[in-house]
């Protein structure tokens, strides 16, 4: 089995040559991720709950909306034609097909979400422009996180009838600790708090990252095999 | 001895487990309702502990080992692991639902809401949410192999998240205390009232055992019947 | 009597839980019945 990094690129881009010919999967969710915040930022009283207050919440609840259904494409694309089974004839193996997968679709949810983060400082007139590596670094592990778990659970429910209601219900507990801990570090760099506040929740959200992702990809070999 | 056969004794020790294990529970509620003193501060809503936390506990055992028969059939492939371990989610799912309805029950007398999102009570809900999750990942794959070892990756992911779970909401608590509408003291629990939760722990083990010997009979001869079939067609 | 008055729960939780126990265990028998008649 080849290994290293050529097999593992080609993978990941073939699936953007795929999203960047027909682009709907990229458009369907940014319009979805917009949708989400303008509908979370009326949903509210707004004597109530100030906009930093639902700022962190209604940015993380988009991302994962518009994540999964990133992450729906990145095995149904295999489905059709049953493509998935040239990919497993390449000299590729189980773990470059993940990693592979991964950073495509880790390409295609960090593109919406960029694209949705100008929005949301613009919807929800948050200061970011201070803490934006850091903040940047929280969306990068976190989206990591999800993305890591999401493909593995994709290549799962792939096969089955109602896979784009089984990926979430399927996916969702594992985006609680993630996502818990991105929202209260969110909160804590908009609301400019000492790094030594938030510490406790990266640590948290690395740690999560670091064991599920490597719980993913040794445990995607045996969803792969034959 | 066939599959079959072994099936049917297995069936029938659960019966008999079961049996006892009912007996036993019947023997609790005597015990707690009856002979067990009523704590002052909390009132007689006090005694849903004594039925609360033992079937949460089954419930957790129950999910112990559909995660950790998971690992083992990924690394065995012992199909026997499998049904065991797919056996013990259903009755998991009977317990959380015990826990999830008894739970509300005592917290709101006890602590003046329904729902505490403390990290215990939490942590359990989510086993139930994987439990279904499993269990319907399975009710969607066809092929037996298939289903075994998609599953077993299920069992393994959610057994490694549970730990997560918790941490994360202790540490939202503890950055975040909660007010507590109502304080109940909570002195150590004294003898009687011990021995009555102990005994209870005990009997929803020995009932967890006698529900999964049933259950796992019942899916080896669903199995057998499903490959009668088949190998009837063709 | 110096307690509070909340039997009404107590009762509940323990009718829930009969129900729900002897319900499932119901199931599993019948479920079973017509593998074991065979």
């Amino acid at each position: 089995m080849a290994s290293g990094l050529g097999p593992l690129l080609a993978i990941a881009g073939k699936d953007l040559l795929v999203e960047r010919r027909t682009k709907t999967a990229f458009f369907s969710s940014l319009v979805f991720a917009l949708l989400v915040l303008t509908i979370l930022y009326f949903a509210r009283d707004k004597t109530a709950v100030g906009d930093l207050d639902l700022a962190p919440g209604a940015l993380w609840v988009t991302f994962t909306f518009a994540g999964m259904l990133g992450l729906n494409r990145a095995f149904a694309l295999e489905m059709g034609n049953r493509a998935i089974d040239g990919v497993r004839l390449t000299p590729a193996g189980a773990t470059e097909i993940f990693l592979g997968k991964v950073l495509g679709s880790l390409i295609f949810v960090g593109t919406v979400e960029l694209t949705a983060v100008p929005v949301f400082v613009l919807f929800y007139d948050v200061p970011i422009w201070r803490q934006l590596p850091l903040l940047l670094l929280v969306i990068g592990l976190a989206t990591v996180g999800f993305v890591s778990v999401g493909t593995l659970f994709s290549a799962m429910v792939v096969r089955t009838r109602f896979s784009e209601v089984m990926l979430p219900v399927l996916l969702l507990p594992f985006l609680f600790p993630p996502i818990v801990a991105a929202v209260q570090l969110t909160r804590g760099i908009l609301a400019n708090r000492p790094l030594s506040e938030v510490s406790g929740w990266l640590s948290l959200l690395a740690a999560f990252v670091i064991v599920f992702s490597t719980f993913s990809l040794f445990l995607f070999e045996a969803i792969l095999e034959e | 001895m066939t599959r079959r056969e072994s099936a049917l004794r297995a069936a029938r020790r659960g019966a008999v487990v079961t049996g006892l294990a009912l007996l036993g529970l019947a023997g609790i509620y005597l015990r707690a309702l009856m002979f067990t003193p009523v704590e002052r501060f909390q009132g007689p809503a006090q005694k849903i502990f004594y039925v609360h936390a033992p079937m949460a506990w089954a419930a957790l055992l129950a999910f112990l080992v559909t995660g950790v028969l998971s690992l083992l059939y990924l690394i065995m492939r012992d199909r026997k692991l499998d049904l065991i371990a797919s056996s013990s989610a259903e009755v998991g799912v009977a317990f959380s639902l015990v826990m999830l309805t008894t739970g509300p029950l005592w917290g709101k007398p006890v602590w003046g809401t329904w729902w505490s999102w403390d990290a215990r009570l939490t942590s359990t809900l989510f086993i139930f949410l994987l439990f279904v999750g499993y269990l319907v990942l399975r009710g969607a794959l066809h092929d037996p192999e298939v289903r075994a070892r998609f599953s077993a990756v299920m069992g393994v992911m959610a057994l490694v998240l549970v730990p997560f779970i918790h941490v994360t909401v202790y540490w939202f608590r503890t950055l975040h205390p909660e007010p507590v509408l109502m304080k109940p003291e909570r002195p150590g629990l004294p003898g009687v009232m011990l021995v009555t939760l102990l005994s209870s722990v005990a009997v929803c083990t020995v009932l967890y055992i006698g529900f999964l010997l049933l259950r796992y009979a019942l899916t080896v001869l669903q199995e057998l019947k499903e490959e009668e079939i088949v190998d009837g067609v063709s | 009597m110096e307690y509070p008055d909340n039997g009404a729960y107590m009762v509940a939780a323990y009718v829930v839980t009969a129900v729900i126990v002897t319900g499932y265990a119901a199931s599993l028998f019948y479920r079973l019945r017509k593998y074991v008649q065979g």
